[in-house]
């Protein structure tokens, strides 16, 4: 007797409609080298070694007193805070009137392989927030850090409080031992003295290796599998392009920097005891008093909630917010979500704060 | 001089290798200082550190494999589970046009579960942090040998590179706080 399998006509149809779009995907989508990242107009104001501070052009006819300083974080690039058009962080902010300037830290080379947490702190984010001040005849700033942006902001808070008029923390990595990232097991165990004595700076394909570990089949896989599946939808393919472009690109972070981050954050948690030292100076989370607002993803797989709320407690502020949102690390700040919900929250609470 | 009695083959290998090396070494000493001029001068001088580093290399693969087996070790490991897990819900999945979709979900999931919970093991975490370990010590091999050749032409060593930058980040620390300080003082007197 002859066995007989059927397959359903329908699974077939899926299957070479896929195939239809993998072969039709380079008539439809742009390369991404041909993707352009910068989205907002800005002017370059400020160059010190590879920094760059970046002024976006106002979208309204009045801005709030007081101006925003964005400090990026050290991995990628700034380019996923005004990623596109519709999904653009700074564009939202500038829409709400305020006056945003970003932080570019640019691409470290081997010669800075001896730039430290205090002269990204005490120098580079320093300078610009002076800058900032004067340009703005302003006496102090609103600060958002991203990130490990929000790190080296949440050090520049505690030491120079004095500039700081509102500071919002987005995804902070504060609390090395409560982060149940794969990130930081990876973080905890690599002998980062003997990594930065023998090759410098950290390397791109040490984070792109991190990287790699995040939800691997869900991000190596599926991610693409619905990429084709959609290639005849320009929206859906635009924004996985320029993230896809964004995600592909890290520099390298300068060795002590990086050294002292991995120390003295993941592997010994200084910062959160209040024992971390920078540049001669003692870092006491309880002299951020003033306002704060801290925000938390739930599904963030590359700073966990748990890593980033242990802030919020630790302040000396008696103002102060946190807010917890139902998306992941980009999602909240690039996504339908961050422009429905994240913003217009930080746009109220910075408002009611910024005259 | 007796020579000290190796502990393993190993050691019996770099043994031989040094005590020929040094042998030949000395033995040439006279001809090769006679006959060696320019360039290579300093590079058979240094020719030594070479085969040194060499057989320093060996040992290090050595510990690198071990741990770079038991890296895909954990994953094949993980991989043969996470499958299993897979067959067993595989048949429960609907046989309709959702079916491979459904499948893949069921597929992803595991994976990635099972795939996390491996990387975020010590068990994980500790091989790595040794294989990484392992990698920098034979790029460290590798530097010196590069740096033999380096300074057979006259051009710096990593080392030396290493001891400018760091006198650059120095200075350029000092110039910023001279900056400073310029700048406080003209605020004082403007006042």
């Amino acid at each position: 007797m002859q066995s007989e399998s059927r397959v359903d006509p329908k699974i077939i149809e899926e299957i070479l409609k896929f195939s239809k779009n993998v072969i039709e995907a380079p008539k439809l989508v742009s390369a991404p080298d041909e993707i352009s990242l910068e989205v907002t107009p800005h002017d370059v104001v400020q160059e010190i070694d590879k920094t760059r501070l970046l002024h976006y052009r106002a979208q309204t006819d009045k801005q709030h007193k007081t101006p925003l300083l964005i400090s990026y974080a050290l991995i990628n690039r700034y380019h996923i805070l005004d990623i596109h058009p519709q999904k653009s962080w700074v564009r939202n902010l500038l829409e709400q009137g305020f006056d945003v300037y970003m932080l570019d830290w640019g691409t470290p080379s081997n010669i800075d392989k001896y730039l430290d947490f205090d002269d990204y702190v005490n120098g580079y984010l320093d300078s610009c927030v002076e800058y900032v001040k004067n340009e703005s005849s302003s006496e102090q700033v609103s600060l958002q850090g991203y990130c490990t942006g929000a790190t080296l902001a949440t050090v520049y808070a505690s030491l120079h409080r004095e500039n700081v008029r509102n500071f919002i923390a987005t995804a902070p990595v504060i609390d090395g031992w409560r982060d149940t990232t794969v990130i930081s097991n990876l973080a905890k165990h690599v002998d980062v003295d003997k990594m930065v004595r023998i090759i410098g700076n950290m390397p791109p394909e040490f984070m792109y290796y991190c990287f790699s570990v995040l939800k691997p089949f869900e991000q190596g896989i599926e991610k693409y599998v619905n990429f084709f599946k959609n290639i005849d939808n320009p929206k859906f393919v635009d924004n996985f392009l320029r993230v896809e472009k964004w995600l592909s690109d890290t520099p390298p972070i300068p060795g002590e920097l990086f050294k002292q981050w991995i120390k003295d954050i993941y592997q010994e948690n200084l910062l959160i005891q209040n024992r971390m030292g920078v540049g001669g100076s003692h870092v006491d989370l309880k002299k951020i008093d003033m306002p704060i607002f801290t925000q938390v993803a739930v599904g963030d797989h590359l700073v966990s909630p748990e890593c980033s709320m242990p802030l919020h407690y630790a302040v000396g502020s008696q103002d102060k917010t946190l807010r917890v949102y139902p998306t992941g690390h980009v999602g909240m700040i690039a996504s339908s979500l961050s422009q429905k919900k994240v913003l217009p929250e930080l746009g109220q609470w910075l408002a009611e704060r910024s005259n | 001089m007796a020579a000290q009695t190796p502990n393993n083959v190993t050691d019996y290998y770099k043994h031989l290798s040094l005590f020929w090396t040094d042998i030949i070494h000395l033995m040439a000493s006279k001809p090769q200082a006679l006959t060696s001029i320019g360039p290579m001068r300093a590079f058979t001088a240094n020719s030594k550190r070479i085969s040194t580093e060499m057989v320093e290399i060996n040992e290090k693969l050595l510990d690198f494999n071990k741990y770079l087996t038991e890296y895909y070790k954990q994953l094949s490991e993980t991989w043969t589970d996470a499958q299993k897990k897979v067959n067993l819900k595989a048949p429960k999945v609907p046989q309709d046009v959702e079916q491979i979709d459904a499948f893949k979900r069921i597929w992803i999931d595991i994976f990635d579960n099972d795939f996390t919970e491996l990387f975020d093991s010590k068990k994980f975490g500790e091989n790595y942090g040794k294989l990484v370990s392992k990698e920098l010590e034979l790029t460290k091999h590798w530097s010196n040998i590069a740096n033999v050749i380096l300074q057979s032409v006259n051009l710096p060593s990593k080392e030396e590179i290493d001891e400018v930058y760091k006198e650059v980040h120095s200075l350029k620390k000092r110039v910023t706080k001279l900056e400073l300080e310029l700048k406080k003082r003209g605020k004082r007197v403007a006042k």
